[in-house]
């Protein structure tokens, strides 16, 4: 029997939210024996199957269609695919996981307040120093369209694989953007973020890959699933219509 | 046109013989042939080009981690290589081969095509280099065996002249200059200029400008100097107090920017318009009057000649006179040629003093294809 496949971040609080939404709507997850905790089920959903993956692979599975379901940061999904339409289709937000993908700059760029700032910057700094200004992220995707519609384009992304907020300090990139929940980090690290350098609001999504293998048992499994989530709303509808005939 | 592309034995053999004719034509003309590697530092091209090209450039890390691209124009290497290596200027260099482009969202193009095309680099006589250029453009056209085809022209120093002539400090004239070629963007600048920039919360003198950044403790300064973070804050908290655009020229701008048509009508607009804002740009409008004299006595038809004045391209480093050949395929209209002026390159690239350039590419593969399905 083919079974609907969701995915669930394996760890940290994103785990545990998620955990307690499930509980909420009187779903209780049982851990499968036998498969060192990166799989489970829902009591009175056998077909469903319950998979742990990083919050990161979530996004890349759901991309690549090698799951139905998966709850994750909006900001990896969209940095995952820019141009969701037709690929996955956010079904509802979560309310828990909240935090901001964000451009920020050094405190002691007094001059620097808003995206319009940074893109004269940026371009004087090219003319002085002959080379681009450096934005560490691991957002490249983000980075890249926020900075094309705030028509900047005299920088360059450097990839950062961990702790971007260090970057401006270290001397291996000028400006960040990265995701910052308080803006604690941020300031830690001498940093701010810039008036209008809110790149997305993020929070936890539940999230359908349209390009899965959608059988009609599948199907059913995901209706029973999502009514039993979000009695009072829709959601399965709203998928099914986008799902192919 | 497939995004990978198989040339079979006539479309390989057609191409070659349409280049040889080509480089036969730009060597009878002065321009000597070179040949950049295709795998070159991606370096070269990102920091030139910025980000927006780097989404269209491939970009590889080789087994020794270095950060290598498939070259997506070969302007780039051979002026490069001409500041390298010291060239003697002016010098005419010519090319034929194959650039790279990821075509994002755009998946039937083609990942790689043909190019030719000239470089004609430290020509002090600008106006003579322009015309040069594109007489060639067109004579490449003609050896191709492509008669009909339309021609658009435009001139960013009209721009930037038109910019300088505004009653503006110095960061909003080269902000308006550096974004002349997105369409739009700049209308909404002049818009901002002439209802006011409330976004500015500096204090005005050096002492108080000081004073904040050292209340800012150890934050990193984060690749700017002390002085450059100091001397722009100061300029912006001055041109924040003086900010303003009269509406009838932040208008007379945008309208100016929305001028296009044939050649001579259009120039006639733009000659009125700036009469009824007293701006004087005699010198440039000469320029590129002296332009279609010459584009007059090649045997071009003004009438069929485009002007227009937010003439935009999609690769951001040209400086002046800009230029675009339009033909037909099976199709409808296709771009097969562009070029213009590109004049702060060579220091970009390294070169100790300005060098003047001006260039032009062909897309030989669509003026085959122009050549044989346009029937237009």
């Amino acid at each position: 029997m083919a079974m609907l496949t969701l995915a669930i971040p394996s760890k940290g609080r994103l785990k545990d939210q998620c955990n307690a939404w499930f509980a909420d709507a009187g779903m209780v997850m049982e851990q499968t024996a036998g498969a060192r905790g990166y799989r489970a089920s829902f009591a009175g959903f056998g077909d469903v199957e319950v998979m742990l993956l990083s919050a990161s692979e979530i996004a890349s599975s759901l991309f690549a269609g090698d799951i139905h379901l998966g709850i994750t940061g909006e900001d990896l999904l969209r940095e995952e695919a820019p141009e969701l339409e037709g690929r996955m289709h956010l079904i509802k937000g979560l309310g828990f996981g909240f935090a901001d993908v964000v451009v920020a700059v050094s405190r002691a760029w007094i001059d620097v307040s808003t995206m319009a700032d940074l893109d004269d910057v940026c371009a004087a700094y090219a003319q002085t120093h002959r080379r681009r200004l450096r934005v560490a992220t691991k957002y490249a995707q983000f980075t890249r369209s926020f900075f094309a519609q705030q028509r900047i384009s005299d920088y360059r992304i450097v990839p950062s694989a961990g702790a971007t907020e260090g970057a401006p300090a270290a001397g291996t990139a000028e400006v960040i953007v990265d995701i910052t929940t308080t803006g604690a980090t941020l300031r830690d690290n001498g940093l701010k973020v810039l008036d209008d350098g809110v790149i997305l609001k993020s929070q936890a999504q539940l999230a359908a890959s349209l390009s899965a293998d959608w059988t009609g048992e599948v199907r059913a499994a995901c209706k029973r699933l999502l009514d039993q989530l979000d009695s009072a709303n829709p959601l399965y509808a709203s998928l099914a219509a986008l799902l192919p005939a | 046109m497939a995004a990978f592309p198989y040339y079979g034995t006539a479309s390989i053999e057609a191409l070659n013989s349409q280049a040889s004719a080509l480089l036969n034509l730009f060597a009878s003309h002065g321009y000597m042939r070179e040949e950049p590697a295709v795998l070159q530092p991606a370096e070269i091209f990102l920091n030139r080009y910025g980000e927006e090209i780097r989404r269209r450039t491939f970009t590889l890390t080789d087994p020794a981690g270095h950060d290598l691209a498939l070259r997506p124009d070969l302007t780039i290497p051979i002026c490069r290589e001409a500041v390298l290596s010291n060239r003697n200027f002016p010098a005419r260099i010519c090319y034929n081969g194959l650039v790279f482009r990821h075509q994002p969202g755009e998946p039937h193009r083609p990942t790689q095509f043909f190019q030719a095309g000239v470089e004609l680099l430290g020509l002090e006589d600008r106006a003579a280099g322009d015309t040069e250029i594109l007489s060639l453009a067109m004579g490449a056209l003609r050896v191709c065996g492509l008669k009909d085809f339309s021609l658009r022209i435009g001139d960013l120093a009209l721009f930037g002249a038109l910019v300088d002539a505004l009653a503006l400090p110095s960061q909003w004239r080269s902000r308006l200059k550096r974004h002349f070629w997105r369409p739009g963007y700049v209308e909404s600048l002049l818009y901002w200029l002439s209802h006011g920039d409330g976004t500015v919360k500096l204090p005005g003198t050096r002492a108080e400008i000081e004073l904040l950044l050292d209340a800012q403790g150890d934050a990193p300064l984060a690749g700017r100097t002390r002085e450059e973070i100091i001397a722009r804050a100061q300029g912006r908290a001055a041109e924040a107090a003086s900010l303003r655009l009269e509406n009838r020229v932040a208008g007379a701008v945008t309208e100016l920017l929305d001028i296009s048509g044939p050649v001579e009508e259009a120039l006639a607009k733009v000659r009125a318009l700036l009469k009824t804002i007293d701006i004087n740009l005699d010198p440039e409008l000469q320029a590129m009057e002296a332009r279609l004299a010459t584009l007059k006595s090649l045997g071009v038809d003004l009438a069929k000649v485009e002007f227009t004045a937010h003439f935009g391209r999609n690769m951001e480093y040209y400086t002046g006179f800009v230029f675009e050949l339009w033909a037909r395929d099976k199709e409808g209209p296709v771009q097969v040629a562009g070029g213009g002026r590109y004049d702060s390159m060579m220091e970009m690239l390294g070169a100790k003093k300005p060098v003047s350039a001006v260039g032009c590419a062909i897309r030989t593969e669509r003026v085959l294809a122009a050549r044989t399905g346009g029937a237009a």
